[in-house]
């Protein structure tokens, strides 16, 4: 299912396999397929692939709460706070607060089924595995046509479907790392990434942190990206990136030896001006001190 | 000098002094830097001593206090950046990557995006007295508002300096009211010496009530972990709508842990106002 032409037939969201349904006018879930190609080196779902269920349900959730108006994402944070392991995961989110210029959304992501039934442990639904949260910017429309339909029933369900993953994501999103230690990675912008305003999509941004995130704090602990789980995105979006390449360059606050690890990682987007995109703030763990949790 | 100046007639009359409180209390000063560019955005300064009695188990400033000096210091710069318009802050986002500190600890705030509605700060900490060692970042957003009859005036550019140290202190937990308790809810009373000039509860204050209840609800499932206890460290907050009324009930719910990393969910409801949903957001709690 497309809205308003989006997303494309060739497109992440698609080969993500996404599915999604608003349950009610302010909630909504979506839910991808926890597979090896989207798993960090834990086995675990990547934090920025949390980040793209998370921008999905709540752009779901914004688009319908507040059209005629339309919104731009102001800042997303997740945090695993489990073993994020599947089948599938799913983000449920809901509003917090419509205010005149600002709307607020929570998720909670949950392991489930490929049916959608919530993972059992000892017998009671499992413990989320994350939990995040995304403040939007309330875009006054021009014109009293909404851009995008929404669908006029509740609960109402779709999916994006495409060929699926044949590589692991940050190889589907074209992640090109320059300068590891420096965490300097680029990702060319592409309509194979595109969000709704055909700039890169919010969920692409969050994956692009991670990595760069990860890959400065692991050579910092003298080995690479795979040395260290992100396990939380702190993102504040300040520009869309639609020129590209989206450069990333990232400063360790600590790498220390008792395994608090984060970095600053800023995003720019080089083909215009190397205009500041997004500033981030990424937590990481050793990977040795999640292994024994998530295999 | 700075001067705010207020003609609302909702908003309380506290006076002058007792609106700068809360940041006094950590005896932060600020300083504008100054630029013969009018149209650059605002860069601001700040220090800050860590006193004995606001030092918590992680050794260093208890990281209410860093988030109460981040949210003075952001809301400051983004104020700055939007004048003759005000602003009021949306969400802070802030990982603390060291709770042990010599102090003084230094602030660096810039505006990073300066919209028509919003505005973005992003600020560096680190510890003077370890030679510079990073201690956190964060960034704030704040919604641009109309400032309606309060008068915002300011002599740029902009000098605070630090407060005197106090005379006979107190800690954080008596100074910010919070009640004393364990469990997942914690509890704070709304004096008049904890709101903002804007009438409404400090964001400062928010930070150290949500600091004190993740650390009372963590311990309430972990015990009492580490040597010392536990520290609350990374933080996001998101401000829903402003504490008028009080008393203010902080609810905690201790998510998961991941790596020695407990997440507690914050969720703060103005108890006079209908128990409305004020702030939500989590801290990340360390066995230190």
């Amino acid at each position: 299912m497309a809205f308003g032409g989006y997303p494309p037939p060739e497109h992440l969201l698609g080969d993500l396999g996404m599915e999604a349904e608003l349950t009610t006018a302010e909630t909504a879930w979506v839910r991808t397929r926890a597979t090896p190609f989207v798993a960090a080196p834990d086995g675990g779902v990547r934090a920025g692939v949390l980040a793209t269920l998370v921008d999905i349900v709540g752009g779901a959730i914004a688009a319908r709460v507040l059209q005629p108006d339309w919104m731009a994402t102001a800042d997303l944070t997740v945090q695993r706070v489990g073993p994020v392991l599947g089948p599938c995961v799913e983000a449920r989110g809901s509003v917090l607060r419509r205010g005149r210029t600002t709307l607020v959304i929570e998720a909670l992501v949950v392991a489930v089924h490929e049916d959608g039934r919530t993972v059992e442990v000892d017998g009671r639904p499992a413990d989320p595995v994350a939990w995040a949260s995304m403040t939007f910017a309330v875009l006054p429309a021009r014109d009293p046509v909404p851009k995008v339909t929404m669908p006029a029933g509740l609960p109402s369900r779709w999916a994006f479907t495409g060929g699926g993953l044949q590589a692991p994501i940050h190889d589907t999103v074209g992640i090109d790392v320059i300068d590891a230690a420096a965490g300097r990675l680029s990702v060319a912008v592409r309509p194979y990434l595109h969000n709704s305003f055909g700039a890169v999509q919010g969920g692409v941004i969050g994956m692009l942190v991670e990595a760069a995130g990860a890959e400065a704090l692991g050579a910092a602990r003298g080995g690479d990206g795979s040395g260290v789980v992100v396990t939380d995105l702190q993102i504040a979006y300040l520009a869309l990136g639609r020129v590209g390449p989206v450069v990333s360059s990232s400063r360790v606050l600590e790498a220390g030896a008792d395994g608090r690890c984060s970095a600053v990682v800023e995003l720019r987007d080089a083909g215009a001006d190397d205009r500041l995109m997004t500033v981030a703030n990424v937590v990481a763990v050793p990977t040795a001190s999640l292994v024994g949790a998530t295999s | 000098m700075s001067a705010v100046r207020s003609d609302a007639a909702d908003v309380p009359d506290v006076d002058q002094e007792r609106r700068r409180y809360v940041s006094d209390y950590f005896r932060l000063e600020r300083w504008e830097v100054p630029s013969d560019d009018v149209a650059r955005p605002p860069v601001v300064r700040g220090r800050a001593p860590v006193d004995d009695h606001t030092r918590g188990p992680g050794g260093g400033l208890r990281t209410g206090g860093l988030l109460t000096d981040l949210d003075s210091l952001c809301g400051f710069t983004s104020g700055l950046a939007v004048l003759p318009e005000w602003i009021v802050t949306t969400s802070l986002l802030a990982t603390v990557s060291e709770l042990r500190h010599v102090g003084p600890l230094g602030f660096r705030v810039d505006v990073v995006r300066r919209g028509r509605s919003s505005v973005v700060t992003a600020v560096d900490v680190v510890d003077e007295g370890a030679a510079g060692r990073h201690v956190a970042a964060a960034t704030m957003t704040c919604a641009v508002l109309d400032p309606g009859s309060m008068a915002l005036e300011f002599n740029r550019p902009v000098v605070v300096p630090m407060p005197p140290p106090q005379s006979d202190p107190v800690g954080p937990e008596a100074f910010f009211s919070i009640e004393p308790g364990t469990g997942p809810v914690t509890r704070l009373l709304l004096d008049d010496r904890l709101r903002n000039p804007w009438g409404i509860l400090h964001g400062g204050a928010v930070a150290m009530l949500a600091d004190e209840a993740a650390c009372r609800a963590a311990r309430s499932v972990l015990g009492a972990s580490g040597p010392n206890g536990v520290a609350a460290a990374d933080a996001v907050l998101n401000y829903l709508r402003p504490v008028r009324v009080g008393p203010v009930e902080a609810r905690c719910t201790v998510l998961g842990t991941v790596a020695g990393r407990t997440v507690v969910r914050v969720a703060i409801h103005d108890i006079g106002s209908d128990d409305r949903l004020t702030n939500l957001g989590t801290m990340v709690v360390l066995a230190v």
